[in-house]
């Protein structure tokens, strides 16, 4: 019984290869928010929107996780969102005490206002 | 392999969104702002259009209805956070997009991810974005409400930044549109889920005694790796008797009908089994942000002298309103 039973899980891991065309729904919404959050980033001036726009790219590759976690119906994918929340959180702790810190020296929001500081 | 959307609509699709963010993204000119949300709005519905016609044409290929609604609310939504002027309506934009994509987590089934999410994301990371906002925000200097800082009311090379991401939307959805029909198929659900069950004995010990199935004095036979005698293809259970040494075997007709894995079950093992060192790596990092962070907030500031005697005169001018306004210098 052991025998089949691995021999049977082992199909599990390694199914037959049809298109999905679900998938690319998912896939297709997640790069367009990661674009998204990409233009924001480089177009935008206000620095707390930038690091929001930073996180709008952590949600895009979350739902990308998560989509093919479901495809090939292990846990793997959504345990890798909870590791893509948790840099997301200790990113977001980081850039807001930095913005608040570059706003008291400058007392603006305004990324421009660094550009001296270009390499 | 055939592609999943013809070239041209995708690449039509890509300019159309292009254009629509590019003329979209805030600016002096108004008008340009509906222009360019009509031409967003036109490529979200003509993408959903082409990829719902494709997939009604495949036997159980459409996703589920639901699919639409979420991915229209999530993309209208980050559309609407990136070319919104103002910081607060952005992060609320990105609240809504965050509750859009939890429905389509919920509808590829990670629970337990897409309420998370919610606590976490829309709750916490969220609302402390809104808090730094409102603190880091200048009090707004002109009587009119209406009134938008530069920063936040120009911004810089839409149409160059729009062109530039656009094409790597393109370019990575022609990779993926073409890649994606190699994927393998989706295995059988049930089985792919309750063959967890086979490592979570004490689990399927407790439900099976909450049942009535099994005595005090029996247990789940363990193969020689630890894992339970559970045959989840035949759903069968091999039990043995502690005091009398017997096995029996619990047939696939008295399998409870509670006896599954669900998600946090196949998530929590996944989490534990698999990869027990990133979590030690996670709390690493969140201790270091912590930590990072409170250093960065502690820092004494002194001011630049210029900056000083600005807002010297702010103080000075709210004390006593009728004193004719001094008109502020640029900070940059």
């Amino acid at each position: 019984m052991d025998m089949t039973h691995s021999v049977q899980l082992a199909q599990l891991a390694f199914p037959d290869a049809v298109p999905s065309i679900t998938m690319a729904h998912y896939l297709f919404v997640s790069a367009a928010m990661f674009v998204m959050g990409l233009i924001g980033f480089m177009t935008r001036k206000n620095m707390i929107i930038m690091f929001l726009c930073t996180e709008l790219m952590f949600q895009a590759a979350g739902l990308a996780l998560i989509a093919f976690g479901r495809h090939h119906l292990g846990a793997d994918g959504q345990t890798f969102v909870i590791f893509v929340l948790c840099v997301a959180a200790a990113e977001a702790a980081m850039a807001l005490a930095l913005v608040v810190l570059l706003f008291r020296y400058r007392e603006t929001l305004s990324s421009q206002a660094w550009k001296e500081l270009n390499g | 392999m055939d592609t999943i959307i013809s070239p041209i609509a995708l690449y039509l699709i890509c300019v159309l969104g292009a254009v629509g963010i590019g003329a979209a993204l805030p600016r002096r000119n108004k008008a340009s702002e509906i222009v360019g949300g009509l031409l967003i709005a036109a490529s979200v519905g003509f993408g959903t259009l082409v990829l719902a016609l494709r997939a009604s044409e495949i036997e159980g290929g459409l996703p589920n209805f639901f699919f639409y609604p979420f991915a229209i609310l999530a993309l209208g939504a980050s559309a609407r956070m990136i070319t919104h002027p103002r910081p607060v309506y952005s992060a609320l934009y990105f609240i809504l997009t965050i509750i859009a994509s939890c429905g389509m987590y919920l509808l590829l089934s990670a629970e337990f991810m897409a309420f998370a999410l919610v606590i976490i994301y829309a709750g916490a990371i969220l609302i402390t974005y809104l808090f730094v906002i409102m603190l880091a925000t200048q009090a707004p200097s002109s009587a009119s409400e209406e009134f938008i800082d530069e920063t936040d009311a120009v911004s810089r090379e839409p149409i160059l930044a729009a062109g530039i991401g656009f094409v790597l939307l393109a370019i990575l959805t022609t990779a993926m549109f073409r890649g994606i029909g190699d994927l393998p198929a989706p295995p059988d659900e049930t089985l792919a889920q309750e063959s967890v069950l086979v490592n979570l004995p004490r689990k399927v010990e407790r439900l099976l005694e909450r049942e009535g199935l099994i005595t005090n004095t029996e247990r789940l036979v363990r193969n020689e790796d630890g894992t339970a005698a559970i045959d989840v293809v035949n759903r069968t259970i091999t039990l043995e008797n502690t005091d009398l040494g017997t096995t029996r075997t619990l047939e696939a007709d008295q399998w409870p009908e509670t006896l599954t894995a669900g998600n946090l079950d196949r998530l929590g093992y996944n989490l534990m089994h698999d990869h027990p060192m990133t979590i030690e790596i996670a709390g690493i990092i969140l201790l270091m942000a912590m930590l990072g962070a409170t250093v960065l907030a502690r820092k004494h500031i002194e001011l630049e002298d210029d900056l000083k005697a600005a807002q010297a005169r702010k103080l000075g001018e709210s004390m006593n309103p009728e004193m004719k306004s001094v008109p502020e210098t640029g900070n940059a």
